[in-house]
């Protein structure tokens, strides 16, 4: 009997496990399955073509033609005189390691800290304090990185001439910038914005009942937080610290205006100057061989991640029982942590945007009252007198705007469809989506370039090329999504799909409500990221799509350095207010303070 | 390879030099037959598209133009690597650029594939020797290699005289320079100097003059007096800092390199006509000076008239010209000093 009841049970077990399969698709309905196959084919289309552009233009050569042009062909040089330069080996490696782990240990540090005062805590002004964390992801690289020059600079940085004085030393120092240690300060807090909306998302979605539970039994905050809420936040942990690594690896501006000085060479300062030769065209073929490893290693970071959360069911803390967040009441340690998030504010958001606003209204002048009177708002006059800059504001607003939405909705779509359907191939869109870190921005504007000239229909050189170009960059959306929908219960589709709700339905009035926090985080990410993008729209700019970011860029470029730095005031005081409306709006409808 | 350096290289050769004004001694530039007939013609194309390197050089066009000839729209985009997007736009035989400003170098790749159109320029009042690649292109400003100062900080009597009192032991600790912009020096330098001797004047500036390479602004290093002399950057910068809040003088060494500038036509140019006259308005003496006006670039070919081509005449300094026949030169001199300057 055992011998044919086997068989039996199998064949049971099997059309139990077609019959479930049967009742998910159903499920899902057609609506559902529309909308998979869309983000799907969204996804596919924004990601595949840079994707190939990268890999196909590390094999073309040689260099004075361009990867697509007739005269090229397929080559290793490329990899050969990338990869068989000792340089790479002794100095470049070591360098990008040390200069990758440090910085994202510094914003991890800072970072989190900040984002468990915000939302786990009875801070004060937290409202404030939010937005004040993210300034530095408005302000340009560039003058993130001159604002250290200012204060760090071995002869004249402020932070040194008040040292000396008190110390009472002669030359130059103590500190100095310019080192493998001011890289990773400068670059660790100019990452802080970035993984704190990470954070702070996966911190704001997490059902605190066991953190509560903790605290009944009698554990301080720092047990709490090393025994449940770090172990809990995992995939919420994981996401940030990947993704960080990786924009690491690519960063170039502080590399070049703080590393380059000190002779510290890194993966992204050699993208650079292939890109930027003297006479040829642009090395392509040896910057794609150079990003080579920014996608291996994403292949490596996503295997490490999925190997990690593979219990998806350990990390889920919103289920059907509602609940209402609880903040640790700081008491004694008021003090320190404002004293904490204010020298953070100080270095990462207040120095930095003084020398915006200093440099929009007098130069390169020093602060002093002597200089006050001769203010001048020329380099505004200039501007709003620039119809060009209304026609570039209102591009930037469209760009960014339609890319967040555009990118946070097939986010959605992919990571509901990684984390709650047994469709085959849907670890490849995992994989597709978290590669598009791994692609520097002007492999992509290479790509839609040549793209949208191909097309017969008028997108090239409109502001919906631009659009459609900035939507690659699906990883920070699909992972911050994921890592959220890990923490949901499935438990509560399945009570909306038991009350008759439909796919669309459910979507809509139990899932996105959930999501909301971590939807928010990442639009204001991606919109920040569209403001400040200006090497895709650089590449396939015309004169009637042309961005703020741009115009900054030019203005700094041509050395108008009061129209540069106004253009960059102009960009702080536009998405500001969006950053702190969109805070209120998840603040509102979650019912918090 | 698309190369034909040779017969352009005899081209710019032998009319280099050479200033006539045999054209214009009559009538002014602006009344010539083909300069009047490319006006009506450009009325009815009613605008231009001019790309540059950077917007700065792109913005003052307009206005300045209109002056002269109004009624055309001009439209300028600053794009450094502008040569990507022009041939990719031949390849899939679409056009929006019409006249492309650079330098001579940073064109090449473009001429090479037959991408500029070849316009007879003499009859627009353009003299011979700044004819380029045989009507493929105008001469231009020039980017003239110099050592920038701190004017409140250091006397007018301490300045260097050559290149090599840089090595001097006073300015150690107090010069920086710009990363893309001081090995293309040296290559120029090269040229005058030889290769070795170069390279042992690159490596002392690095190694024991302790100049830093930056990629920041260098007039924030004038100003705060963490640097006080800024090494290989452009006379016209000089202005520009001075513009920005930062006193800033220039000095005009032994050695004068510079890179030449060029304005060319584009082949499938959608406006040719107002692209001809444009160009010919910029290359023309009020064109030069309203350039030199709204963004300090002069012009320092012989026969120029700007001012800074009488001081460089004046100083009796070694002039280099950005050519074609040093071009592949320099190059290869710029690809070994990179490595002085970058580190391993």
């Amino acid at each position: 009997m055992s011998q044919i009841s086997l068989p039996s049970g199998a064949v049971q077990r099997a059309r139990i496990k077609r019959a479930a399969k049967a009742e998910k698709r159903a499920d899902i309905g057609w609506a559902g399955w529309t909308a998979i196959a869309l983000g799907a084919a969204a996804a596919c289309y924004f990601i595949l073509g840079p994707l190939l552009m990268l890999l196909t233009t590390a094999f073309r050569g040689p260099q004075d033609f361009l990867p697509f042009e007739d005269g090229a062909g397929w080559t290793l040089d490329n990899l050969a005189a990338v990869y068989f330069d000792r340089n790479l080996y002794t100095t470049i490696i070591p360098n990008t390691l040390i200069f990758t782990a440090g910085s994202v240990t510094v914003t991890f540090l800072i970072a989190f800290t900040l984002a468990w005062l915000v939302e786990r805590t009875d801070l004060p002004f937290r409202n404030g304090v939010y937005t004040i964390i993210l300034f530095p992801l408005l302000v340009p690289g560039i003058v993130l990185s001159i604002t250290w020059i200012f204060l760090l600079a071995p002869n004249t940085g402020w932070i040194n001439v008040i040292l000396r004085t008190l110390l009472g030393l002669e030359g130059s120092g103590p500190l100095n910038i310019f080192s493998m240690g001011g890289m990773i300060l400068a670059q660790g807090i100019g990452l802080v914005p970035f993984v704190f909306l990470l954070l702070s998302a996966a911190l704001r979605s997490m059902n605190p009942s066991l953190e509560e539970a903790s605290n009944t039994a009698g554990a301080s905050p720092f047990t709490t937080i090393r025994r449940v809420t770090l172990p809990v936040l995992l995939p919420g942990l994981l996401a940030p610290l990947i993704l960080a690594t990786l924009i690491t690896l690519e960063q170039f501006e502080t590399p070049l205006v703080i590393g380059f000085p000190a002779r510290i060479n890194v993966f992204s300062t050699r993208i650079f100057f292939e890109l930027n030769p003297d006479t040829d065209l642009p090395a392509y073929g040896r910057a794609a061989a150079v990003a080579l490893p920014f996608l291996i290693c994403g292949v490596l970071l996503l295997l490490l991640y999925n190997h990690f959360i593979r219990r998806a069911e350990s990390f889920v803390t919103v289920t059907g029982k509602g609940f209402r967040p609880m903040r640790f009441a700081l008491g004694r340690w008021r003090l320190p942590a404002i004293l904490f998030i204010s020298v953070y504010a100080l270095f990462g958001a207040l120095l930095p945007g003084f020398v915006l606003v200093w440099a929009s209204l007098f130069g390169y002048s020093l602060p002093s009252f002597d200089i006050l009177s001769t203010i001048s708002f020329a380099g505004y006059a200039d501007l709003f007198n620039n119809p060009k800059f209304w026609l570039a504001a209102r591009n930037t607003f469209i760009v960014a705007g339609g890319s967040a939405v555009i990118v946070t909705t097939i986010g959605v779509i992919l990571a509901w469809t990684i984390l709650r359907t047994q469709l085959m191939g849907r670890w490849v869109l995992d994989f597709i989506s978290f590669l598009s870190l791994g692609i520097p921005a002007v492999i992509a504007g290479l790509a839609s370039m040549l793209l949208y000239l191909s097309m017969p229909i008028g997108i090239y050189g409109t502001v919906l090329a631009l659009v459609l170009a900035y939507s690659y960059r699906m990883a920070v959306s699909t992972r911050l999504t994921r890592a959220a929908l890990m923490q949901i219960h499935a438990e509560l589709e399945e009570a909306s799909s038991v009350a008759g709700g439909q796919w669309l339905t459910t979507i809509r009035r139990v899932v996105l409500p959930l999501l909301r926090p971590s939807l928010v985080a990442s639009f204001i990410l991606l919109f920040i990221i569209g403001f400040r993008e200006f090497t895709i729209p650089t590449i396939l700019q015309s004169p009637d799509n042309t961005v703020l970011s741009v115009m900054m860029w030019q203005a700094f470029q041509g050395g108008k350095t009061t129209q540069a730095a106004a253009v960059g005031t102009m960009i702080v005081i536009f998405v500001i207010p969006i950053i702190f409306g969109l805070r209120r709006f998840v603040l509102a409808r979650d019912g918090r303070d | 390879m698309i190369r034909h350096y040779g017969t352009v290289a005899l081209a710019v050769a032998a009319v280099f030099g050479l200033s006539s004004n045999i054209v214009r001694a009559q009538t002014a530039w602006y009344d010539l037959p083909a300069v009047k007939a490319a006006y009506e013609k450009a009325k009815e194309e009613k605008e231009v598209n001019v790309w540059t390197p950077v917007q700065a050089e792109a913005d003052w066009i307009g206005t300045e133009f209109n002056k002269r000839f109004p009624g055309i729209t001009v439209k300028g985009t600053g794009d450094l690597q502008a040569a990507t997007k022009i041939i990719a736009e031949a390849r899939a035989n679409r056009h929006s650029v019409d006249v492309w400003q650079n330098s001579l170098g940073g064109m090449l790749e473009v001429q090479k594939r037959n991408l500029f159109a070849k316009v007879d320029w003499q009859p627009f009042g353009i003299p011979p020797g700044n004819i380029l690649f045989e009507g493929d292109g105008v001469a231009a400003h020039n980017f003239v290699y110099s050592t920038l100062y701190a004017r409140n900080l250091i006397k007018q009597e301490d300045l260097p005289k050559t290149w090599d009192d840089l090595l001097d032991p006073k300015w150690r600790g107090k010069m920086v320079a710009q990363d893309f912009l001081f090995p293309r020096l040296m290559g120029f330098l090269a040229i005058a100097w030889g290769e070795e001797r170069t390279a042992k004047w690159g490596r002392a500036m690095m190694n024991d003059q302790k100049l830093l390479i930056t990629n920041a602004p260098r007039e924030s290093f004038l100003k705060t007096g963490e640097r006080v002399l800024s090494i290989g950057d452009a006379v016209s910068q000089s202005f520009q800092y001075t513009e920005n809040g930062v006193p800033t003088g220039y000095t005009v060494l032994d050695i004068v390199p510079a890179v030449q500038f060029m304005f060319s036509a584009m082949k499938n140019a959608p406006h040719p006509n107002a692209a001809r006259l444009l160009i010919a308005w910029m290359a023309s003496d009020e064109g030069m000076a309203a350039r030199e006006k709204a963004v300090y670039g002069a012009s320092i070919r012989p026969g120029s008239k700007s001012p800074l081509a009488q001081q460089v005449v004046q100083s009796k300094a070694k002039v280099i010209l950005e050519d074609l026949a040093t071009m592949d030169q320099r190059a290869d001199y710029y690809k070994k000093f990179s490595s002085i300057i970058r580190g391993p």
